[in-house]
């Protein structure tokens, strides 16, 4: 009895994810071997996709090492929809959990770095406040201002010099080794207009950066600095990056 | 009709090609690459006509289309306004999973149904025709009732849709699955509104051969060959010549693409 096409496709699917599925097996021409093909060319070409998602994760554990974990991940974790620039948002928490990732800790860190990049690179350009749309506004009602961030733009906060380890890893770089005690790093990921690229913030910018986004006013979230926080240079500087934009 | 060749447009070319403005018949794009952050592409809409290729529409999935992503997909044709919009003669998704494979269907009247009643959908949505490409397949299914040329020929026919034959593909499944690649010069060849070309891999698997269908090197000899044939049959056709993996300098992309289009150019003279 040939299987209806929903139950081929469900047989189908299942072999995928590595189950076993005589049903299917016996309705294969020529051999049931070639249903190897696909299944080799789903983690092939799924394992390409993070690798280009992921590409300082890749370059720090190298290519063979990415594969197994790329492929870990993917039995556990298959798309949901087809555009693989938007699949791994949960590859950063497998690589925290993974045992072979045990001995480097950084590595969930170094992967949320690259999700991060990779979301701001696919981010809509529009939304970004620029210091010509404040001009109106009157100066002592600017404290009060509630802003967000522009589409793209997160803070990354690790205890690993992530910025050292990321630089390392560029094509070109110097062989080095990164200090990994050289101490944390909080990073502003930013859509730029050819690319997505990080700045190092100071701790002051990165808890006014993070009051912004809980909803803060700029006064506000100015508090959450240490003493001796510049809100006006600060403020200069993120608008100047195009880090933020209207409250939504 | 004059022959016109193009090419893939790939991200490792996109800024050479925004700058050298190479010339080159029309630009190929993957859909499910560019449904955001495709002002790039858009900024060359004045020098190149587009072929907007999706891959992920999973035209073969019994539970019908992602509305999600063909909303998507249609929001891209319609900023691009490209010349031909095509998808593949394949599934991909099952039960909100997936593969990104292009997998195969069994050749029945089921599945026939399934896949007019989704292409139907897909033209509806993007208010226009659409182009189904010939897969390129590694195993085939003991309940088929109807050859792949006979399954084509009868999408065409209910959901009024195009056919994209890739000739590469053609001879990758006739390979594979023991067929005679002269069976696809049966179609319906008013319907053909695009030529694929492309190289395949020959591997060695279990004491026999496969032809893998990677787009990773030239388009082989048996596949010039088979494409002059197909030229013969149909006439000529826009023809992409697609690589997409070790993807090589733009150069060389343009001289199979130039070699497509002579090749056209002279089947059809001597017709003529």
């Amino acid at each position: 009895m040939p299987l209806a096409l929903r139950d081929l496709q469900k047989a189908f699917a299942a072999h995928l994810s590595g189950e076993d599925q005589p049903a299917l097996v016996a309705e294969i021409l020529p051999a049931a071997q070639r249903l190897r093909i696909h299944r080799h060319h789903m983690l092939d070409s799924l394992g390409s996709a993070l690798a280009a998602t992921f590409p300082t994760v890749q370059a720090v554990v190298g290519a063979d090492f990415f594969r197994r974990l790329a492929r870990a991940f993917i039995g556990q974790s298959l798309p949901s929809q087809p555009v693989l620039a938007e699949y791994g948002a949960g590859f950063p928490a497998f690589v925290a959990g993974h045992h072979a990732a045990r001995d480097l800790p950084y590595l969930a860190d170094v992967a949320r770095l690259d999700w991060a990049l990779n979301l701001a690179f696919h981010a809509p350009a529009d939304g970004r406040l620029a210091a010509a749309d404040l001009a109106a506004l009157p100066a002592d009602e600017l404290p009060s201002l509630r802003l967000g961030l522009a589409p793209g733009t997160v803070l990354v906060a690790s205890p690993y010099p992530l910025d050292r380890i990321w630089a390392a890893s560029q094509p070109g770089a110097a062989a080095d080794p990164v200090d990994l005690a050289a101490g944390g790093v909080r990073l502003l990921v930013l859509r730029r207009p050819d690319d997505a690229a990080f700045v190092a913030l100071s701790a002051g910018e990165a808890a006014f950066i993070a009051g912004l986004g809980e909803g803060l006013s700029l006064e506000e979230a100015a508090g959450r600095a240490d003493t001796g926080f510049d809100l006006s240079a600060c403020f200069a500087r993120l608008l100047g990056l195009g880090a933020l934009a209207a409250a939504q | 009709m004059d022959p016109v060749a193009g090419i893939g447009l790939r991200a490792p070319h996109l800024a050479e090609i925004a700058r050298e403005r190479p010339a080159t018949g029309f630009l190929e794009i993957h859909a499910e690459n560019h449904l955001e952050r495709s002002e790039a592409v858009e900024a060359l809409r004045v020098d190149y006509a587009f072929s907007v290729h999706a891959v992920g529409l999973s035209l073969g999935s019994v539970d019908g289309l992602d509305e999600a992503h063909l909303a998507r997909v249609a929001a891209l044709v319609k900023r691009l306004e490209p010349a031909l919009v095509s998808d593949h003669l394949s599934w991909s998704t099952f039960g909100s999973r997936y593969f990104n494979d292009l997998l195969p269907l069994p050749y029945t009247e089921e599945a026939l149904a399934v896949v007019v009643r989704n292409v139907q959908r897909l033209q509806e949505a993007l208010g226009r025709q659409v182009s189904i490409e010939n897969p390129s397949c590694y195993l085939g299914f003991a309940q088929s009732t109807l050859s792949e040329p006979e399954f084509l020929a009868e999408l065409v026919r209910q959901s009024g849709c195009g056919l994209l034959l890739d000739v590469n593909n053609i001879a990758v499944t006739a390979h594979n699955l023991r067929l005679d690649a002269r069976d696809w010069l049966d179609l319906p060849g008013q319907s053909i509104t695009q030529y694929h070309l492309a190289g395949h891999a020959v591997n060695d698997a279990d004491g026999e051969t496969i032809l893998i269908d990677d787009h990773g090197s030239r388009v082989s000899d048996g596949v010039w060959a088979l494409f002059a044939d197909v030229v013969d049959r149909f006439g000529c056709r826009p023809t992409l010549v697609e690589w997409d993996t070790d993807l090589p300098a733009l150069s060389v992309l343009l001289e199979e693409a130039a070699r497509a289009a002579s090749v056209g150019g002279r089947r059809a003279a001597r017709a003529a």
